[in-house]
């Protein structure tokens, strides 16, 4: 991908932003955990089809942010609107944004007891309410599209850490979101199969899926990312594109982690 | 020459692990002779000192207690409609599992599989042999003749209800068949004799499997209960919980066989034996609720968030992803509780009067033909085999359902 490519895309999606037609919008969010501010006026927006990568120091709020999005913490005061709904305390609402968002978790949480099939048909066919057949067609073809269709009747327990991680990649797939949210997706992993997970998720952004990704890859964040988050004790510390943010960061407190972690 | 090399590798053998040191040594003969005492007393016990004439005399009250001759075929019917049943049942749900995909379907030879029911079976077909030898009649033979060709008819159909091609409807009529069967077997028994007529091993099998099958939905929302978010439910439930824990067994069934009538009229109250099932449910779902809390504790909270993530209801996250989990960690503990429960029906004999198993070993000892002859321990022995044989079958199966649902370990 050149420049050229990349800062279209992102012209691209600015323009979105600024029609309106934002996917996920947060705005003044602040959550606390006990006296302890986790996060404290959060404000991001992003558009459909972007791909927005947060990194920062461990303990800044990363994975929190992404958690508030689809209600696993409650965030205390703010607004968090995704495709137009806005976040309430009312279970039914919660329920259709977590129908509309996917979710990537660093330790898989595939349910054990089931195969792997079931992992993936489950949700379709209980919140979606697909036929059993149908439900197994989109699962096969979830699968395919992780390249590990030959896994489907196994259990997780059978599989290594990256193929879980696709199993459970395409078990968010399979509801069909709007928004895919991956938390560390590869810090649970062997080295050796952190690739194939990252290969999996390019595919994903470069078919259009709108994504947020907490991450310490970097090369990944220079490669996909429209743009980089760069969050510190709660913050936002600076926003922007790769280039910019890794060539010409403007913050001290971004220089400070680029120096610790390249 | 190989005859002595054979010799010394024993007796290497020996030094090196009976008779290592001093002490090893003193040990192993004092233990080795302990035992070989145990065997001789155990053997001259069972084979030369033992009355079991007293047994044999008393079999069906033992077994069936009290029950009037008159209606004995129904209690044969209900055998052998069980036995077709549990074939049926083992068939069907075969099927079942090869059809989800959760058991192969390569043909097993007819040996292989023989011999799997006879690794499963062996011990209970022994002491029924055993009764059989003992009984004075043809009766018995019949009986459990008819109920194997049952059994063997019904896990041969089983597979055909197990069908794709019966539907979702068609599935429900069997399933529901199936449920229905025991529970019109046992309006067909109790018509013809009141339940507290029920008597001997028969009655307290029947007892612990109502109380089984009772406490353990019973105990499941008991636990569901302590956890939840409600103040009220969470208050009773725990209140419930911490108070039957605290009672003894035995005072519990002491109350509701005599406290009930100062509050009940006579004519309202249930019957001694329905009273003893409602004690030992409510008893054993207070533990199990606890044995079920336990195992909801062992579900990582990630589990729940990722059923929560796929945009699964609150109950179906419990029903789908925590309960199957939180179950299968805790078969250990609530099998051992359901062993305990069987064991306890023989409280209901001395608590309540009723007429089962231990109560009979002792009241036959009394026979104008045997008393005084102290006999109290050839009876307990044989009460005691046939607990021992259905506890250890419990326990063997619960740990061939831990295996088959280990499958997918973490």
């Amino acid at each position: 991908m050149t420049d050229d490519n990349e800062s279209a895309v992102f012209a691209d999606a600015t323009e979105m932003r600024g029609s309106g037609t934002a996917m996920i919008e947060l705005e003044h969010v602040d959550k606390f955990f006990g006296k302890f501010q986790a996060l404290s006026d959060i404000n991001l927006k992003v558009a459909a089809q972007e791909v927005v990568v947060v990194i920062g120091p461990s303990g800044s709020g990363k994975s929190t942010v992404i958690r508030c999005i689809n209600r696993l913490e409650e965030h205390d005061a703010g607004r968090i609107v995704v495709d137009g709904t806005e976040l309430s305390n009312d279970i039914r609402n919660i329920q259709e944004i977590r129908r509309e968002t996917g979710m990537v978790f660093q330790s898989f949480n595939l349910f054990p007891h089931l195969s792997v099939l079931d992992n993936i048909t489950l949700a379709p066919r209980k919140v979606r309410k697909l036929p059993k057949r149908a439900a197994e067609e989109l699962g096969m073809a979830m699968l395919e599209m992780v390249k590990i269709p030959e896994q489907a009747s196994k259990y997780p327990g059978q599989l290594s850490g990256g193929q879980q991680q696709r199993v459970a990649i395409a078990r968010s797939l399979a509801m069909k979101p709007k928004v895919m949210l991956f938390d560390e997706p590869t810090s649970a992993l062997d080295p050796e199969m952190i690739n194939e997970v990252l290969d999996t998720m390019k595919e994903l952004a470069a078919s259009g899926m709108t994504m947020i990704v907490v991450t310490h890859e970097m090369g990944f964040a220079r490669e996909v990312a429209n743009r980089v988050v760069f969050m510190a004790d709660g913050q936002i510390v600076e926003v922007g594109t790769p280039e910019h943010f890794f060539e010409n960061p403007s913050e001290d407190r971004t220089k400070l982690f680029l120096s610790q972690i390249l | 020459m190989s005859a002595t090399a054979h010799r010394s590798g024993a007796l290497v053998w020996a030094r090196r692990n009976l008779f290592r040191s001093p002490v090893d040594g003193v040990l192993s003969i004092l233990f080795g002779a302990l035992s070989l005492w145990l065997v001789y007393k155990t053997l001259s016990f069972v084979f030369v000192t033992g009355r079991w004439d007293v047994i044999r005399v008393n079999l069906r009250l033992m077994m069936i207690g009290r029950f009037p001759d008159a209606h004995v075929l129904r209690l044969a019917i209900t055998v052998v409609v069980l036995a077709a049943w549990g074939g049926f049942l083992a068939g069907f749900i075969r099927a079942r599992q090869i059809r989800s995909g959760h058991a192969s379907d390569e043909r097993v030879p007819l040996v292989a599989r023989l011999g799997d029911v006879a690794a499963r079976l062996w011990l209970p077909a022994v002491v029924v042999l055993l009764l059989l030898l003992l009984s004075s009649t043809a009766g018995p033979w019949i009986i459990v003749g008819i109920a194997i060709v049952a059994a063997i008819i019904g896990r041969l159909v089983g597979p055909f209800a197990g069908r794709p091609k019966l539907g979702p409807v068609g599935s429900g009529v069997v399933v529901a068949g199936l449920g229905a069967v025991p529970v019109a077997l046992y309006f067909y028994v109790v018509t013809a004799v009141g339940f507290d007529d029920w008597g001997g091993f028969m009655l307290n099998l029947f007892l612990a499997v109502c109380s089984i099958v009772l406490c353990f939905p019973l105990g499941i929302l008991l636990a569901l209960g302590r956890r939840s978010t409600l103040p009220l439910v969470r208050v009773v439930c725990t209140t419930y919980i911490e108070l039957v824990r605290g009672a003894p067994l035995f005072v519990l069934l002491l109350l509701a066989n005599v406290a009930l009538g100062f509050f009940v009229p006579n004519s309202l109250a249930p019957s001694t034996s329905t009273r003893a099932i409602i004690v030992f449910t409510l008893f054993t779902a207070a533990y199990m609720a606890e044995i079920v809390r336990g195992g909801l504790q062992s579900v990582p909270r990630g589990q729940i968030e990722a059923a929560k993530a796929v945009g699964l209801s609150p109950v179906r996250q419990m029903g789908y992803i925590v309960l199957p989990q939180a179950l299968r960690n805790v078969i250990p503990a609530q099998n051992g509780q359901l062993i305990s429960l069987f064991k306890d029906t023989t409280l209901a004999g001395i608590a309540m009067g009723l007429f089962e198993l231990l109560n009979v070993a002792g009241a036959i000892t009394a026979q104008p033909d045997f008393r005084g002859q102290g006999l109290i321990g050839e009876t307990i022995t044989f009460a005691a085999l046939l607990f021992w044989t259905v506890a250890f079958t419990m326990s063997r199966e619960s740990q061939r359902l831990e295996k088959r649902l280990g499958v997918g370990v973490r």
